[in-house]
């Protein structure tokens, strides 16, 4: 038996097996197919300061290995989720990571602080990279000083662990790294999708309402590794490695790569078991290579 | 034929058999280990082994009949993409992935009342398992069927079960009504009938013109939704559709509704069309 359990961040995790952001709403939903006290974590959808309808439909459309989402983040809000949501996963025994966005540093620093005081949240992760976002996401993402700028504000906000989630979208992915890390980001999660889009050829318009979406899936894998590979070796904080992970084979080519733990993210729309199979195939292979802790497995690629 | 929803299980069932019903239309049999599925339910199919990752999401498709004693459930299904050819060219005793049943179900309708089943193309499915229904419980429902062309038309064997009266319009007049399934429904209603309650499901234009025609005479009229998916069971809230009464709302959060956990099936005064 390989001992699979992982601080990220000082957040002490059963395993290295989170689901992502946005993958399984607020757990409530996917309670009846998977048990989630196997796995490492969950991270919330993402709230915002105040409700939010999301945007027009269609919202999704599938690509080839992966899919295009631009759901806009329809969400209750801070205090809808805290009301509303939070009652239901305080519950659950498996550690709550809340993802947050929001127009301005400043309202992202107010929503950590109100979170401050609801007891038992593990982390507080921030979305500086949704594509879907208009007046906020993926704009302070894009900008080394503006990441730098939210996550500092939070850092200062907030006591529990900050988690800075990256968008792919970017020249120079280090830089935004090094700049969240700056900020005081105690850990990064990363990749967030990559902006994409589909088009009716005959109709002549974009399939999607909102034009444009975020692509995740199989098909952004390769993606992902190159990149958690670059940031891996830019800073020393922590790495959640996300983008397509379908299998625990998949999983563990991220913690090889960098990644401390790992988001399992659209998978979970296909196989909403999945996560659970993908712990129990993590702890086979590394059972069956012999070793003691999966943390031997982090950042050990040879190049 | 209210009790609560079933719960969803993620399961691997097997193909009996597939055949040809129409033009490009195919039938898939699943033998399925609970049948327990309410008429409207949907089911999400992955017509791939697990390990491949091609096509990548599940279909959602209705179920158009279910035979508890044979333990199978039936699906009807245009072959259009990758994931219906997948589905059409599996053998029967393959395997495929089963997510279900999702989604409510038709609300049952008075007793006494008359319900009117509008489908159109392949929109038509749950409309017989939820006649076969109907008629079980001593309701005596009529069928319209509206489909672009004679071969495009489910067979009689199919839709009989679901209603004695089973009336048809095609596009181009090659079968029935000369026109659209509309005009159907235009007749049916000015018939003397006690109560009706139509329900339908068909592409999203014919199903806005059924709503509005509804809407006119003060029937009741409950449509099948269905919209890009990519869950089937919430989490995800792609397949939303607008609500009608935003200004009743509490927030924003409410004003799309997901197709997949909130409908498919919903009343057609409370979407926008």
């Amino acid at each position: 038996m390989t001992d699979l359990r992982t601080n990220f961040a000082g957040i002490e995790l059963r395993n290295p097996v989170l689901l992502a952001s946005g993958t399984c709403g607020y757990g409530d939903e996917l309670a009846p197919f998977l048990d989630l006290s196997r796995l490492g974590g969950i991270v919330t959808k993402t709230i915002t300061p105040e409700p939010r309808a999301g945007n027009a439909p269609p919202r999704i459309v599938e690509t080839a290995a992966g899919m295009l989402n631009s759901i806009g983040l329809q969400n209750p809000g801070l205090k809808g989720f805290i009301d509303d949501k939070w009652p239901y996963l305080a519950a659950l025994d498996t550690k709550i990571i809340v993802n947050i966005a929001a127009p301005t540093a400043a309202l992202h620093a107010e929503m950590a602080a109100r979170l401050d005081d609801v007891e038992g949240i593990a982390g507080i992760e921030v979305n500086i990279s949704s594509p879907n976002m208009k007046d906020g996401g993926m704009l302070f993402g894009c900008s080394p000083t503006a990441s730098h700028g939210v996550i500092a504000a939070v850092r200062a906000a907030t006591r529990r662990p900050v988690i800075a989630k990256l968008t792919p979208n970017v020249t120079d992915i280090a830089a935004i790294a090094r700049a969240v890390v700056d900020g005081g980001a105690d850990g990064i999660a990363m990749i967030n999708t990559l902006l994409g889009m589909a088009v009716d050829w005959r109709t002549r318009k974009p399939i999607l309402g909102n034009i444009t979406g975020g692509l995740s899936g199989p098909a952004i894998k390769p993606v992902a590794l190159a990149l958690l590979w670059k940031v891996h070796q830019a800073v020393d904080v922590p790495i959640m490695g996300l983008g397509g992970i379908t299998s625990a084979e998949d999983a563990l080519e991220f913690l090889v790569t960098g990644a401390t733990a790992v988001q399992v993210g659209t998978a979970t729309f296909v196989e909403p078991g999945g996560a659970a199979d993908i712990v129990a195939g993590i702890e086979s292979h590394c059972a069956a290579a012999g070793m003691a802790r999966i943390g031997e497995l982090v950042g050990t690629l040879g190049v | 034929m209210n009790e609560p929803s079933p719960t969803a299980t993620d399961v691997q069932v097997r193909v009996v058999a597939t055949t040809e019903v129409a033009e490009a239309f195919f039938q898939t049999r699943l033998e399925v280990p609970d049948t327990t599925i309410r008429p409207g339910q949907f089911i999400q199919l992955r017509p791939r082994s697990e390990q491949s990752i091609y096509p990548f999401l599940r279909i959602p498709l209705s179920v158009a009949a279910v035979d508890v004693q044979q333990q199978t459930i039936d699906v009807l299904y245009e072959q259009v993409g990758p994931k219906t050819t997948a589905l059409r060219h599996l053998a029967a005793g393959d395997e495929v992935g089963f997510l279900g049943p999702l989604g409510n179900h038709f609300p049952t309708p008075e007793p006494g009342a008359v319900p009117v089943l509008v489908g159109g193309g392949i929109g038509v499915p749950p409309l017989i398992y939820f006649g076969t229904s109907l008629r079980v419980h001593g309701y005596e429902p009529i069928l319209l069927v509206g489909a672009r062309s004679a071969n495009k038309h489910l067979p009689d064997r199919l839709l009989a079960p679901a209603a004695a009266d089973v009336r048809r319009a095609s596009d181009d007049g090659t079968l029935g009504h000369a026109g659209f399934v509309t005009g159907l429904l235009h007749s049916a209603l000015d018939e003397p009938l006690p109560s009706p309650v139509v329900y339908t499901c068909g592409p999203h234009g014919m199903m806005a013109a059924v709503a509005r025609l509804c809407a006119e005479r003060d029937v009741p009229c409950f449509a099948s939704l269905e919209e890009y998916m990519a869950c089937g069971f919430g989490v995800c809230v792609g397949c939303v559709v607008e609500r009608a009464n935003k200004e009743s709302l509490p927030s924003p959060y409410g004003h799309y509704a997901r197709v997949c956990i909130d409908g498919p099936i919903f009343d057609a005064r409370q979407i926008v069309w």
